[in-house]
């Protein structure tokens, strides 16, 4: 089926609303869905892949951050959805990267990876040059860069996979994000290490396909919609006679 | 104030927030000039809009499909209606209804047959369809019963109805949700904000209303035209005229207000600066005398607004009692260049919130050049995003400084936190229950500011004892559930406007103030309350035809005429003019 932006945000704040999330986290983890959607990126499925994980993780932990100093920080998400957690971590780095000119933030231990992209862009409408950087610890081992230049909301993105596996295989569950005030850090994929290009977004081709989806709609899944139809009537408060009274009209018309 | 922000004001003395947000003086609005219909009119107008029938598919009783074309310099639409029987009983301006008597939108670009079926499937469903994303409005409306019995009655029988009817009911269909910006899969509001026609707030929903009473005047004559083919007449020009839209409004208003702080401080600051601006200009004779002719007139239209709410009935009639007070100031004070300075001192010192915001309201009429470049300025990017590198203790300075209103309220009290706002399980519908009395209290809607401030500021206090260089996002880190009203202060504290003062949990709120203050700026008229949280009221009532739109209009200032619409006298309700049948 097809729905508006705004209708696939309006949807999500809910649902994440009535999984507990506070009122900041689930209007931004909204943004993120609703964003990759929107260029269609997969936000929904990676949302769907995700929704028990997130229903069942404990809301009470925010992420600790294990080392700072002025422009750098290492964060533990404990193994949180970047829904619930990236967002102040993300914002860390940007006011590091005010300060200093070049923040770099790691993230260990968050899921839900992909989801991030959609919170720096609003880092990058406020002038930030943002890249991302994660690695995939299953065979074949991949490799996903997002760049945003300053005052670009839209992404150059690349996932690839490398080919000379490297010897340790300890799970790698992080983000490294890379903040510059006056440098952007693009792709350049030069190396003269093998690798096998997976998906290639251009910055002009998602520009395209937002276009796209402002015209046509968002396509979704009729059952993932279903389930957060269902997940968002959490915050509904169940009627009555004495409720309906609370609207403070009658039933029926009289002019 | 940021950036990308607009200052309209321009230095200019605007009236401090303390006395424009509290909320019952945004409960005194009137409708006004930069009240979208008026903006909306005058575009077309301006425009060259043209609006033409295509398609009126009804039957004897009026039921079947209508499409009407508009074509616009920049660009094509269509209005197209379904009208179906109803049953009295599920006649409901609720927004829990199932089935209406009419259901109709505004499509972007040609309509087709495949697009058509699309919409004879899904519009009369409302929010139960899945619209199509061409789909810029979509809007359902009821019949007023005894208006539109007895205006088929009439012209079928050669006569036209009597004028008093409308002053009495204003419309012969009421619009129960009028839904824009994406809603059940219509188009988003960003798909207009980059055009010509629509981008201004509301301005599509308003045409959407503006092609319904042009429906409602044809379908009507075509009833009566079925029922009667020799005698049936056309309705009266000057009746037409006289004849709006009705709509029902409830507490689903309120969120909008809350939650789109940065548009409401743009409409709000776009009318305070046009005032500002207005009261600076050096009056002539002829602008005391034609303030003079506005006040009379509004004088008169008040004196004919029925309601049946007390309140209301009170108001007005204070304001009708107290405009001859301003009928005699403005005849007896010597022409000074300060002149609207003093009037609107002495309203403030003198006269009734709802009076002093008339006042304003019709000094705003004399000078469209003034006040007219300030419609394109009702918009706002909506952004709210955090300054994470501000130091904490700026931030707590900025509250102390521009939310000490919010610090002001205790809370400890019952009184203080009666209310909680939610959304029912019924159609979403916001309602408000009693605290520790009615259930649903952990699922309340954050809409009461003030509160949220408060414990913000508690917070931000205790962190800075301990660590008095912190910043805001080091605090965050902390206390995360402070983000939203953190970024909200940012955003909003150095805007003039934009935060409405007031207790949302009080016991004593009136929500039927959030709504007038809304519907002011729609540019709505008739406040017709039936409860204090639920209103009736009629847009578009003495607006310009379709056909004077279509017929060029060659004195804009004269079409834009149309405020405070007066009964209409010496109508011959004999009168007969052959009906005809739209083209």
């Amino acid at each position: 089926m097809k729905v508006s932006h705004n209708e696939l945000k309006g949807l999500c704040r809910k649902v994440f609303e009535g999984m507990g999330f506070e009122e900041g986290d689930a209007g931004d983890a909204a943004d993120m869905v609703a964003w990759m959607q929107g260029y269609r990126l997969g936000g929904l499925e990676a949302l769907n892949r995700g929704l028990n994980y997130l229903l069942n993780e404990d809301s009470e932990v925010p992420p600790d951050v294990l080392y700072q100093d002025g422009d750098l920080a290492v964060l533990d998400g404990h193994g949180q959805s970047v829904l619930r957690s990236s967002s102040l971590a993300v914002e860390l780095g940007f006011a590091k990267a005010r300060a200093r000119g070049l923040a770099v933030v790691k993230i260990r231990h968050c899921h839900n990876r992909q989801l991030i992209m959609g919170y720096l862009s609003r880092l990058a409408g406020r002038g930030m040059n943002v890249t991302a950087f994660w690695r995939n610890a299953h065979a074949p081992l991949t490799e996903q860069v997002v760049c945003f230049r300053s005052n670009s909301t839209v992404p150059e993105i690349r996932v690839y996979a490398v080919q000379e596996v490297p010897e340790e295989t300890e799970p790698n569950d992080a983000i490294t994000l890379v903040l510059t005030n006056h440098t952007g850090l693009m792709p350049a994929m030069r190396s003269d290490y093998q690798y096998d290009m997976i998906a290639k977004h251009s910055e002009s081709d998602l520009l395209e396909c937002r276009k796209q989806t402002l015209a046509q709609g968002i396509d979704v899944d009729d059952q993932v919609w279903a389930r957060l139809k269902e997940l968002s009537a959490r915050i509904l408060v169940e009627s009555s006679d004495a409720s309906r009274g609370g609207a403070g009209a009658g039933t029926t018309d009289n002019d | 104030m940021r950036e990308n922000s607009i200052n309209p004001a321009g230095g200019l003395h605007l009236r401090p927030a303390g006395q424009v947000m509290q909320l019952e003086r945004l409960g005194s609005l009137h409708a006004s000039r930069l009240s979208f219909v008026r903006t909306l009119v005058r575009q077309m107008a301006r425009q060259r809009w043209q609006i033409s029938c295509t398609r009126f598919d009804l039957d004897a009783q009026g039921h079947g499909t209508a499409v009407y074309r508009l074509q616009t310099p920049n660009g094509r639409y269509h209005g197209v209606f379904f009208s179906q029987p109803l049953e009295d009983s599920a006649r409901s301006d609720r927004v829990i209804a199932e089935a209406w008597d009419v259901t109709f939108g505004v499509v972007e670009g040609e309509l087709n047959d495949e697009l058509l079926d699309q919409m004879a499937a899904n519009l009369p469903l409302q929010e139960a369809g899945r619209q199509d994303p061409r789909v810029l409005v979509l809007s359902r409306a009821n019949k007023s019963l005894r208006n539109f019995a007895g205006f088929v009655d009439a012209l079928a029988e050669g006569r036209q109805p009597e004028p008093a009817w409308l002053t009495r009911v204003g419309y012969l269909y009421r619009t129960t949700a009028v839904y824009g910006n994406g809603k059940f899969g219509i188009a988003d509001y960003a798909r207009l904000q980059g055009g010509r026609d629509f981008s201004r707030p509301f301005s599509v929903q308003m045409f959407a209303v503006y092609l319904l009473r042009h429906f409602s005047i044809e379908q009507v004559e075509h009833i009566a035209r079925a029922r009667s083919p020799e005698n049936a007449v056309a309705m009266n020009t000057t009746l037409r005229r006289y004849l709006g839209i009705g709509n029902s409004t409830g507490l689903g208003m309120a969120p909008f207000l809350i939650n789109h702080p940065q548009l409401i401080q743009q409409w709000i600051l776009s009318r305070e600066s046009a005032l500002a601006r207005v009261l600076d200009q050096v009056p002539t004779e002829a602008d005391r005398w034609r303030l003079i002719e506005l006040t009379r007139r509004a004088m008169q239209h008040l004196s004919q607004t029925v309601t049946e709410d007390r309140a209301q009935q009170e108001r007005n009639r204070e304001t009708v009692a107290s405009l001859p007070e301003v009928l005699n100031w403005l005849e007896t004070v010597p022409l000074d260049t300060d002149l609207w300075q003093q009037l609107t001192a002495w309203a403030e010192r003198t006269l009734q919130l709802e009076t002093q915001e008339l006042v304003n309201t019709l000094l705003m009429e004399l000078y469209p050049a003034v006040v007219e470049p300030f419609e394109d300025q009702m918009s706002a990017d909506e952004k709210v995003e955090l300054v994470p590198d501000m130091p904490l203790v700026r931030l707590k300075q900025l509250i102390d400084t521009h939310y000490d209103w919010a610090l002001e309220y205790d809370f400890s009290t019952r009184e203080a936190c009666y209310w909680f706002w939610y959304r029912s399980i019924e159609k979403e519908e916001p309602r408000l229950g009693v605290r520790h009395e009615e259930p649903g209290a952990e699922k309340e809607m954050l809409l009461a500011i003030a509160p949220r401030v408060q414990r913000a500021h508690d917070a931000i206090c205790d962190y800075l004892a301990d660590y008095p260089r912190a910043l805001v996002v080091e605090f965050l880190m902390q206390q995360p559930r402070h983000k939203e009203i953190v970024r909200r202060i940012q955003a909003m504290a150095e805007t003039p406007y934009g935060e409405i003062r007031a207790n949302l949990w009080h016991r004593d709120l009136k929500p039927m103030h959030l709504l007038r203050a809304k519907l002011s700026f729609f540019g709505a008229g008739r406040f017709d309350p039936k409860s204090d949280r639920w209103v009736r009221m009629t847009l578009f009532q003495g607006a310009p035809l379709v056909e004077e739109l279509n017929a060029e209009p060659a004195n804009l200032a004269d079409f834009d005429d149309w405020s405070f619409p007066l009964e209409p006298q010496a109508i011959d309700v004999r009168q007969s003019t052959v009906g005809e049948a739209p083209e």
